[in-house]
């Protein structure tokens, strides 16, 4: 019997709840959390952004729309989104067709591979370091390779390519997934009909992957939207975007009701992403596990001259960002790269020393945020997508908003929600720690729902036919299988919690550093060789992590249990 | 293995929660902010440790973001003591009440410039700022280094001047009231001229000395920044030449202050205490921070008075800077910026 | 283990349908089956018939009625409180889990010892064919294993009752014919009751002891093979079991037993069964197509029709004949001995009066 187009009645759910007292624990209990850290500080925010001298008013609004300066800013925020979501859309794309389609030997794919993950766990800034080292006035590449003056590195186009460069593999994971999925029986029915290789992708590979196209954008413009500290390196001041602002707004002029007001406009369109995403991308691949198993599919490769021009414009690609990484890698380990060439260590000494507290700090920091983040989007999953309850579609809802929204709005919100009695967090890890929980656990909450849609309810009817609990079924089948979610929901959180920085630049104190805001800091104070010292530290940790969780995961891997295309997606 | 794997996790949450409880207080300990980098203020409060064993926790913040987040946190401070910083920054927090006033014992010594009338802020240091260019730019362009205003009009500079934003930085801001005076303020001959010389700036840099490295590296040409970073990056090793205008240029006093509702008053007002006094100054030669001293005791480092030698400078009027300083910035930012 | 029997009084259930509103899935419901037999339930999709299942098992809770499984009210229990084996359409075999692992599952959760575990599991793979799988996993099987693995799972753990939804279906012809008879004679051999539920007529005539024909949530009747096939009680039920050929009859005369039949301008007599007629009354009837006999002489015995369509199949041969203005099917078996017809040839149908079958709705 299949899924049922059925629904409980309403009064059916409410049944449903009272007659299952974990259920309604566990209920409680989520929605408590859910209201405190992500309801009450936001609307904190919202009222503060409407309110004037204690009256509600809409004149901040107003002023800052008024404003020509930040109307740019919003307009730019828009274009620079569009941009990127195209520009890192069509990029991915090559990159997963090329990675799925073209038959790369174990070698190049594990390049490629890591060449995308690279620009995924890097902390911020690192692609915009190297790119001002590289296409600065005196750049490495403008100035000493192509001896070109007077470019400038600053405004869109760089913020453009360094944007693209940092967020393409969200695309390439994306579209990976959905070009691995499409049944080569279609294409292969195409060709029967006589259509050339061109034509096949054109009218049958291409609008198959339509809706894997759309969600990537929307994904990348939502991470541009978002992202404050490549612009607040490479855009310059003729090009300013609205999440650099609001932060300007209230570190430089503290100002926070005004860079309160500026996150609101920001909210605006990430809202509308989050609905366009939520309610008209909303179909997905899935492969289904029936507890029916069948077999797999030869997946037709590409004519051999295409093969090797995807294939070489890819490792051009890959090699132009692995460039920055090692140009990164030799500015840390250099006196003052451009002036001082000689080797040293210097930096790498002070990272771990002046550096050991941060460094301490983010690892805890991120240790603890792993396991609640976890557990968290696994339970929240499993509730969301098996229990029929009432609430249950708010709650999922509810869960998304903070990831939805740009990191500088979640941190001035938490800044200014936990610094008063009753709730008083300011300062201490646990605000940091939520933050985190509440803004990255999506994805694995995500991928929760994703892999238990895969699995088919008889699997768990059949294990109460057979006398187990609720308990036991969750513990020993639905778990086993959704095991690989849980380690999504682990690495995700732990890469982001080493290398967020917009919405925890607010929330750090005397007692709680982090090792991005370090690194902004050794920025702003000019040294350039500690910062990027920080970063190789950041890159080697996350790999070594993410390596680990990997190989945990293989080797744990249920036979038979879902495929992860990738831990790191979305 | 389950077991085993519950277990792991078990431990890991605990570690993370005994981590979270735990707190890195010494015996007795000071929390600050400081607005001067982390390689200067580290120096100085280790220092005040070893004279006075108290041992001080502090975050750095460029001038904008301490102010910010301490009115921010203003109904429950996180930290005593603002530390460092052009004064205007300490006077517009006067405004908004998060100071407590104390007058430190040599309060009465010190110039009038250098303190506030009640005693919210105490001068530390003085600040002049400078023109920083780079050698082989000029030489290039076959200029001498700047010495007047206009000079950085020059054609030749197009593009390659870099100096602070005033949104994030107290030196933009010494510097934007610096180019008032000089034009008697008469603000919109300021103004002007400022717009003029935006058509030469390469990019307006989010901390004061952001500017440096480029300017001894030659990813730009010229800038404008106080005296403590220029001469830091000439310390470095890189090409640059320092340089007065004949006009006149400003200079910015550093200021501490104490925090109302600080949780460790006594300990602020000591370090208060030492900060203002030849202990903490003397301490500029030794760890080559080329602060000019406020205590009037303290001499001037002879290297560091060589390179002022013949200089115009003048001190703002950090009262009426602090009064109107929104009105300028904000002014600035309309018609400079874009 | 004694054999126990199923109740259910009247079970109904309605579901809220996006479209359609409010949709009764089972309808008053009500259902006797015997310890130790196997009871098919019959009928096309969305009859209710899994839905009935469901709620035996205790996967749906009824909105009225009461289902009894032995001498216990059951329907307040969950699924796993029922002690009942289930046989999922598409297996439903965990997949992270060994052959072995699968089927002992439900003796763990009993929290049977590792020696008698291994012993039972050993004994139900003996049973089904699988012995020395256990170590292999669901996606290295074949579907009919993995039916095997999913049917030893069921049965290991002893139920008072097996039930089966649609578990052949997704297995090719032959298998499936294999498969029923193999469930069949596990379920004799361990004398369990079982409730089978598939939408193969074949299939449920071929294993069951009794067949409940369902539609629109409803019972339509309940009865043997040959009850059902023979005696229907409604044209659903002649219709949806076999083929039948519903004929245009008008009442000419009647006995005591018999009723005279006009049928195609010749007169039959037929028996009345529960009916009552009045003379002139058109009714309908029906025929099989294996009980028309085709011969190649017309004369005053049989009436005139010509072949449409013909189909050879092996063991007999299926015509599509006009008659009359009339669509007819007839089958042909043992072609050998009765010879065939070719298409458009002329034949002439004899039928029997004893096959002939009245439809009306029988008096209650």
């Amino acid at each position: 019997m299949s899924a049922p187009t059925v629904e409980l009645n309403p009064s059916n759910r409410l049944r449903n709840l009272l007659r299952d007292p974990l259920l309604l624990i566990s209920l409680i209990i989520l929605w408590g959390l859910l209201t405190l850290f992500i309801l009450l500080p936001l609307i904190g925010l919202l009222m503060r952004t409407f309110e004037e001298g204690g009256r509600f008013t809409l004149s901040n609004i107003i002023n800052i729309v008024g404003d020509p300066n930040q109307r740019q800013a919003l307009w730019n925020s828009l274009l620079l989104g569009c941009l990127v979501g195209l520009c890192g859309t069509g990029l991915g794309f090559l990159f997963a067709y090329t990675a799925v389609r073209t038959n790369l030997s174990k070698a190049w794919n594990f390049f490629l591979d890591a060449s995308i993950i690279l620009p995924l766990i890097s902390p911020p800034f690192t692609t915009a370091i190297a790119m001002i080292f590289s296409f600065g006035p005196r750049g490495l590449i403008t100035y000493d390779l192509l001896g070109i003056k007077n470019f400038t590195v600053y405004g869109l186009h760089s913020t453009l390519f360094s944007e693209t460069i940092t967020y393409f593999p969200i695309a390439y994971l994306t579209l990976k997934a959905i070009i691995a999925g499409i049944d080569p029986n279609i294409e292969d029915m195409a060709f029967s009909l006589g259509s050339s290789r061109w034509r096949v992708f054109r009218t049958v590979t291409l609008p198959l992957t339509v809706p894997g196209l759309a969600n990537s954008f929307l994904l990348l413009f939502a991470a541009s939207l978002a992202d404050f500290a490549t612009p607040l390196i490479l855009a310059g001041n003729s090009f300013p975007v609205l999440p650099t602002q609001a932060y300007l707004q209230i570190t430089g002029l503290f100002d926070i009701k005004g860079g309160a007001v500026l996150s609101f406009v920001l909210l605006v369109p990430a809202f509308l992403v989050f609905l366009l995403q939520r309610f008209w991308v909303s179909r997905k691949y899935y492969v289904t596990i029936s507890g029916k198993v069948g077999a797999k599919t030869q997946i037709k490769s590409v004519p051999s001259w295409t093969k090797y021009f995807l294939l070489g414009l890819c490792l051009f690609i890959s090699a132009f960002i692995l460039y920055f990484y090692v140009l990164l890698f030799y500015a840390s380990i250099v006196q003052a790269f451009g002036a001082n060439f000689q080797l040293t260590w210097k930096h790498y000494r002070v990272v771990f020393t002046e550096g050991l507290k941060a460094i301490r700090d983010t690892l805890i920091i991120a240790g603890a945020g792993m396991p609640l983040g976890g557990i968290y989007s696994v339970i929240l999953g499993y509730l969301v997508c098996k229990k029929v309850f009432f609430s249950r579609q708010a709650m999922e809802i509810v869960s998304m908003i903070n990831y939805a929204l740009p990191g500088t709005i979640v941190g001035i919100a938490y800044l200014l929600f936990f610094n008063e009695p009753p709730i008083l967090l300011t300062g201490t890890a646990i605000i940091i720690i939520a933050c985190y929980v509440f803004r990255y656990g999506p994805t694995g909450i995500r991928t929760t729902v994703a892999i238990l849609q895969q699995i088919d309810p008889s699997i768990e009817e059949a294990s109460f036919s057979l006398g187990a609990g609720s308990a036991t079924t969750f513990s020993r089948i639905t778990l086993p299988l959704i095991l690989p979610a849980f380690f999504a929901g682990l690495g995700v959180v732990f890469i982001r919690s080493m290398t967020a920085i917009s919405a925890t630049i607010f929330l750090i104190s005397i007692n709680w550093t982090l090792i991005t805001v370090r690194i902004l800091e050794k920025m702003t104070e000019l040294e350039l060789g500690v910062a990027a010292a920080f970063s190789i530290l950041v890159v080697f940790i996350v790999f070594i992590v993410i390596m680990a969780i990997s190989l945990f995961l293989r080797l744990f891997r249920q036979p038979g249990a879902p495929e992860m295309a990738s831990i790191l997606g979305g | 293995m389950r077991i085993k794997r519950m277990l792991i996790f078990i431990a890991l949450s605990l570690l993370a929660i005994v981590s979270l409880t735990s707190v890195v207080f010494s015996a007795e300990a000071l929390n600050a902010y400081s607005i001067w980098p982390e390689n200067w203020a580290r120096p100085m409060f280790e220092e005040f440790e070893k004279a006075t064993g108290v041992h001080v926790n502090f975050l750095r913040f460029s001038s904008g973001e301490a102010l910010a987040r301490i009115i921010a946190e203003k109904n429950n401070p996180r930290v005593d003591i603002l530390f460092g910083g052009p004064v205007e920054t300490h006077i517009a927090g006067i405004k908004e009440g998060i100071f407590e006033p104390y007058k430190p014992p040599s309060f009465g010594v010190l110039a009038p410039r250098f303190k506030d009338p009640e005693g919210y802020w105490i001068g530390i240091a003085d600040d002049p700022l400078v023109f920083m260019s780079n050698n082989k730019f000029l030489k290039e362009k076959n200029l001498n280094p700047p010495t007047s205003w206009n000079d950085l009009l020059n054609s030749a500079y197009k593009g390659m001047i870099q100096m602070a934003d005033a949104r994030t930085s107290g030196t933009a801001v010494t510097r934007i009231f610096s180019i008032i005076e000089v034009f008697g303020r008469d603000e919109n001959k300021a103004f002007d001229y400022m717009k003029k010389l935006r058509q030469n700036v390469q990019v307006y840099t989010k901390s004061g000395g952001g500017g440096t490295i480029p300017v001894g590296l030659g990813q730009a040409g010229a800038g404008i920044f106080f005296i403590v970073d220029a001469l830091k990056t000439k310390q470095e090793g890189y090409d640059v030449v320092i340089s007065f205008p004949k006009e006149g240029i400003g200079t910015s006093v550093e200021a501490i202050a104490l925090l109302k509702g600080a949780k460790n008053p006594a300990l602020g007002k000591k370090l208060i205490d030492w900060s203002v006094t030849p202990a903490m100054q003397n301490l500029y030669a030794k760890y080559k921070i080329n602060f000019l001293p406020a205590h009037p005791e303290v001499k001037t480092e002879p290297s560091l008075a060589d390179v002022l030698k013949g200089a115009k400078i003048f001190p703002i009027d950090e009262a009426w800077a602090g009064q109107n300083r929104k009105r300028v910035v904000e002014r600035w930012i309309n018609e400079v910026l874009p | 283990m004694e054999a126990v029997r199923i109740r259910l009084e009247s079970i109904s259930k309605t579901f809220i349908h996006r479209l359609k509103g409010e949709v009764s899935a089972v309808d008053q419901v009500s259902l006797h089956v015997q310890p130790g037999e196997f009871l098919t339930l019959l009928g096309p999709s969305g009859c209710g018939k899994t839905t009935t299942l469901r709620i035996v098992a205790g996967f749906e809770k009824p909105d009225r009625g009461r289902i009894c499984i032995g001498e216990e009210d059951v329907t307040d229990l969950m699924a796993n409180q029922r002690n009942i084996g289930f046989v999922f359409q598409n297996y439903a075999l965990f997949p992270h889990l060994s052959v072995f692992e699968n089927v002992a599952y439900g003796l763990r959760v009993k929290g049977m010892v590792k020696a008698e575990i291994e012993k039972s599991v050993g004994e139900v793979l003996t049973l089904v064919g699988l012995k020395g799988y256990e170590r292999q996993f669901p996606h290295q099987l074949s579907g009919g294993e993995q039916q095997r693995v999913a049917l030893a799972r069921a049965v290991v753990i002893q139920p008072r009752v097996l039930l089966f939804d649609e578990p052949l279906s997704n297995l090719d012809a032959k298998l499936r014919v294999y498969m029923r008879s193999e469930i069949r004679r596990l379920q004799k051999a361990l004398s369990i009751t079982a409730v089978y539920v598939t939408h193969d007529q074949e299939e449920a005539m071929a294993i069951s002891d009794h067949i409940a024909v369902m539609n629109e949530g409803k019972i339509i009747q309940i009865g043997t093979a040959e009850e059902v096939y023979l005696r229907p009680e409604s044209p659903f039920v002649a219709q949806f079991i076999g083929k039948i050929n519903l004929l245009p009859a008008e009442v000419k005369g009647m006995t005591e037993e018999k009723v005279m039949l006009r049928i195609f301008k010749k007169n039959y007599q037929v028996l009345k069964g529960p009916h009552r007629f009045e003379p002139g009354e058109r009714v309908n009837v029906f025929v099989r197509p294996e009980t028309i006999e085709l011969v190649k002489a017309i004369d005053e015995d049989s009436l005139k029709a010509s072949v449409v369509e013909r189909s050879f199949l092996g063991e007999k041969v299926d015509y599509l004949l006009e008659l009359d203005g009339h669509t007819i099917y007839a089958t042909s078996y043992d072609p050998l001995r009765h010879g065939t017809f070719s298409l458009h040839q002329e034949v002439g149908v004899r039928f029997n009066p004893d096959a002939i079958t009245i439809l009306k709705q029988v008096e209650k």
